[in-house]
């Protein structure tokens, strides 16, 4: 049998990696001797000063206007010159007048530091000095500085900018697609394949399995699994196909009984739904794989379909229905478990294909329209991407940075 | 109004935490976060949801005797136990009765449902080993090489060739290239989803995942 | 004496789902009722020690935090109220009159985290990947990021068919795409058998002392 040349193939190689494990030796420790230590000359001479110092607002995404970034260029003598350089002092005073007091110590070849827990609006005089152990080097100042409490993160604005064009144009072909603009998809196989799935199940005699994946309900993926959901249940209704539903999460169960139950009495088959076929099995990942496939030996749905967030229980899932018979179709934007769905699966959606599925379902003019407006900016991308090497090629980085955001 | 009132908060909720993530000042911060908070809290308060469905599933299946109730009662009865140790008259710290049911039956049988994919793992590729089409050659193709590449083998078969023919570089240089230009791009495609879909939802276009009346 | 046991125990149950390879038997099924028994009871105890206890239950009924007690005067204690009741609500589901509250009710949490998704996931896999691929033509290795990222993205176009240069680059696209794919199932076989090694490891080691 297949299975027990497989299970000596795999025992071969846990004897093989023992074996190995066994013979492998350990390295053997270092042990360093102490170098002894000559008498020094005491040092005199101080470091030269570092270089400008610049103080700013400090803006990141919880912005009390109590923090303020320092920037300095490296003391001539940090790596180069007498090389003598172990730090550097930072010091703030509320006055012109007075140095202050020290706040940081900082190690040679940093030019950064950001300051906390300031006062708000509060005016704050830095400087900097440059110390080699026994002496200071000369202070270098900077103007004064106040923390303020911002608005708006400037870092992102490329990621505002873009959303708004994409919400943009997901709301214009929306809004053309419900005036009666005819709009077209191309063929997505696995969609297709799920009535067909449906329909085999349906003269077996069988019931149709659907796993909505493990993800919780605040996962899109669930959700657009559970959209699909809604056309199945309304297809395996119209049959009276009996629909096994095994949820890892109790309310995705939920929202897959109102769902299913929904859609029976939308059909006008409310009597046909049958409650106890959707059912709660475990939150823990193997566990609830282990219960479905103990559903596909037992009940032997004809159909599987796995749609959603899965993780590695994926193979198990899909390995299991594919040994009882069943044809699959998986769809996930997990791109870690696509191999293992396109491997074991009838047909597979891969990614945005998941998310196409309501609207290639459905043909509802306003969720087609958004599957265009995705489109193009999919387009505004390309552009961009060609646009950012082309001034890349050329040695105009700043394009390209406004993209790299923090 | 019925709809009306849910639908805005609905729309108000979204719209804030999509806000939180421009808007750096402090107090939107905190209070995004204070709801970051609850959502882990709305999850945990619905387990009894759950519980209460496989409670009703195998309670049916035993007394409708169907086929496997023996079964259903051993689910029944594990969970009662579970719940007897843990509940408020007993602990759940270490050494207590309700960790070591834990320890000893939930990890040894997560552990090797897990490992069960090594077995699976070589029967699909076993299969994969019957080409269905030029694609699931390029496929294959490239699994052979990385799964050698990984493994000293991989290193023996092809030692004495230049750097760029041995099996360690050419994995290597297929997980670097091919690999994450291709995930890059299915993740944007998804991401472009994910967003548009999230936008039906905060709208509330997006209705279909909560059932009941249109 | 005690270890002896409680590794028997473990043992029985690693063989009893490693039965399921051969076929379907009494041993499987009960070691997976057993297993989906004990998660359930397990996850209903953590979930109300770790989440509801701390943040609902003290503060409200016991007007603590933590160690810290919050009165009626202070204003932390009626915060906990909020995801309490949003969590309660769902349960009305079970009353037909008010089962369209926790319709609503469920909305409005998957309304917050879609617009607190919306941003990050724009952020990381499109700006962030527009600023990584904007790459100068110079390379091999340059050109094969971009063609392969344009090529993906090419035959994710739902709303033209892929004929001419839109075909072929979607074409590309695939070819990219099984590449992958067969790359990341290559990298995932040794750690997959590393899980066998570990459980095999368990019985000859830690229950018969064979190795």
């Amino acid at each position: 049998m297949k299975r027990t040349w497989l299970t000596f193939l795999a025992a071969a190689a846990v004897a093989t990696s023992l074996l190995g494990a066994a013979v492998a030796q350990e390295a053997a420790p270092v042990v360093e001797e102490e170098v002894p230590r000559e008498d020094v000359p005491l040092d005199t001479v101080a470091p030269a000063a570092p270089g400008a110092l610049t103080a700013r607002d400090y803006l990141d995404s919880n912005d009390a206007g109590d923090k303020i970034e320092l920037d300095w260029e490296l003391s001539p003598d940090d790596g180069a010159g007498s090389c003598d350089v172990a730090g550097y002092f930072l010091w703030r005073s509320r006055s012109a007048s007075s140095p202050g007091e020290i706040v940081a110590e900082l190690p040679s070849g940093q030019t950064h530091y950001v300051d906390r827990n300031l006062e708000p609006g509060a005016e704050y005089f830095y400087s900097i000095t440059a110390f080699d152990g026994t002496n200071e080097s000369a202070a270098v100042t900077c103007a004064p500085v106040a923390g303020r409490v911002n608005l708006f993160q400037t870092s992102r604005a490329s990621i505002l900018a873009l959303m708004l064009v994409f919400f943009g144009l997901v709301l214009v072909f929306t809004k053309l697609a419900e005036r009666g603009d005819e709009l077209f998809v191309r063929r997505i196989p696995g969609l297709n394949a799920i009535e067909e799935a449906v329909g085999r199940a349906t003269e077996m005699g069988r019931p149709v399995l659907y796993v909505p994946g493990i993800g919780e309900i605040d996962n899109i993926m669930t959700i657009a699994s559970l959209t699909i959901l809604s056309h199945v249940a309304k297809i395996t209704a119209r049959y009276e196909t009996p629909l096994i539903v095994p949820t890892a999460r109790a309310v995705v169960m939920s929202a897959a009984e109102e769902v299913v139950k929904q859609a029976y009495t939308e059909v006008g088959q409310p009597d046909a739904y049958n409650p106890d076929n959707i059912r709660y099995l475990s939150d823990a990942q193997f566990a609830f794989a282990g219960a479905v496939n103990g559903i596909m030996l037992r009940e032997k749905p004809a159909a599987n379909l796995y749609m959603g967030a899965f993780w590695a229980e994926s193979l198990l899932l899909a390995e299991t229905g594919f040994e009882a018979g069943a044809i699959q179709v998986a769809g996930t934007a997990m791109v870690s478990q696509l191999p293992f769905f396109v491997t074991a699966c009838d047909f597979t959606l891969m990614g945005e294909e998941l998310y196409a599925a309501s609207a290639y379902l459905s043909r509802e003019p306003k969720l087609l329209g958004g599957l265009k407006g995705s489109d193009w900016m999919k387009v505004v991308t390309i552009a961009l991407v060609v646009l950012g090497a082309v001034l890349n090629f050329m040695g105009f980085e700043t394009f390209v940075n406004w993209f790299r955001t923090q | 109004m019925r709809r009306e009132i849910p639908l805005a908060i609905t729309f108000l909720v979204g719209l804030f935490m999509l806000v939180d993530f421009f808007v750096p000042h402090h107090s939107v911060s905190a209070a995004a976060e204070e709801m970051k908070q609850w959502g882990t809290i709305v999850i945990a308060a619905s387990i009894l949801l759950g519980v209460g469905n496989l409670i009703r599933v195998h309670y049916r299946k035993i007394r409708r005797k169907q086929d496997g109730w023996g079964y259903s009662i051993t689910t029944l009865v594990a969970m009662s136990v579970m719940l007897y140790f843990g509940g408020p008259w007993g602990t759940i710290a270490e050494g207590s009765a309700f960790n070591w049911m834990f320890l000893n039956m939930q990890v040894p049988l997560q552990s090797t449902m897990f490992s069960l994919l090594a077995f699976f793992i070589a029967s699909a590729a076993y299969r994969a080993f019957r080409l269905r089409s030029a694609e699931a050659g390029l496929l294959l193709v490239a699994a052979i090489i990385v799964m050698l590449g990984r493994v000293p083998l991989g290193q023996l078969l092809t030692r004495g060739l230049p750097e760029k023919a041995t099996l360690p570089w050419l994995t290597e240089t297929i997980m670097t290239y091919p690999n994450m230009a291709a995930f890059r791009g299915i993740l944007m495609g998804a991401a472009l989803g994910v967003m548009a879909m999230g936008l039906r939802i905060i709208l509330g276009i997006e209705r279909s995942y909560l059932g009941g009346e249109k | 004496m005690g270890t002896l046991i409680w590794t028997t125990i473990g043992a029985i149950l690693t063989l009893s789902v490693y039965s399921f390879l051969y076929k379907d038997n009494p041993f499987y099924k009960f070691a997976e009722h057993l297993v989906v028994g004990v998660s359930a009871g397990y996850y209903l105890v953590i979930y109300y020690y770790n989440f509801i206890d701390p943040n609902v239950v003290t503060p409200v009924f016991q007007l603590r935090l933590g160690d810290q007690p919050i009165g009626f005067g202070s204003g932390a204690w009626w915060l906990a109220l909020i995801p309490g009741l949003l969590g309660l609500l769902l349960y009305t589901r079970f009353f037909p009159k008010v089962a369209w509250v926790a319709r609503w009710s469920l909305g409005i949490y998957v309304g917050g985290y879609a617009g607190l998704g919306i941003s990050p996931v724009m952020q990381a896999r499109v700006i962030e990947q527009i600023g990584a691929n904007a790459l100068p033509l110079t390379s091999v290795t340059n050109v094969l990021i971009v063609i392969g990222l344009l090529g993906t993205l090419a035959y994710f176009f739902f709303s033209m068919k892929h004929r001419g240069i839109l075909g072929v680059f979607a074409r590309t696209g695939i070819v990219f795409l099984m590449v992958g794919f067969g790359a990341s199932f290559g990298y995932t076989v040794m750690s997959r058998i590393s899980l066998l090694i570990g459980r095999v490891s368990f019985l000859l080691h830690d229950w018969l002392h064979l190795v």
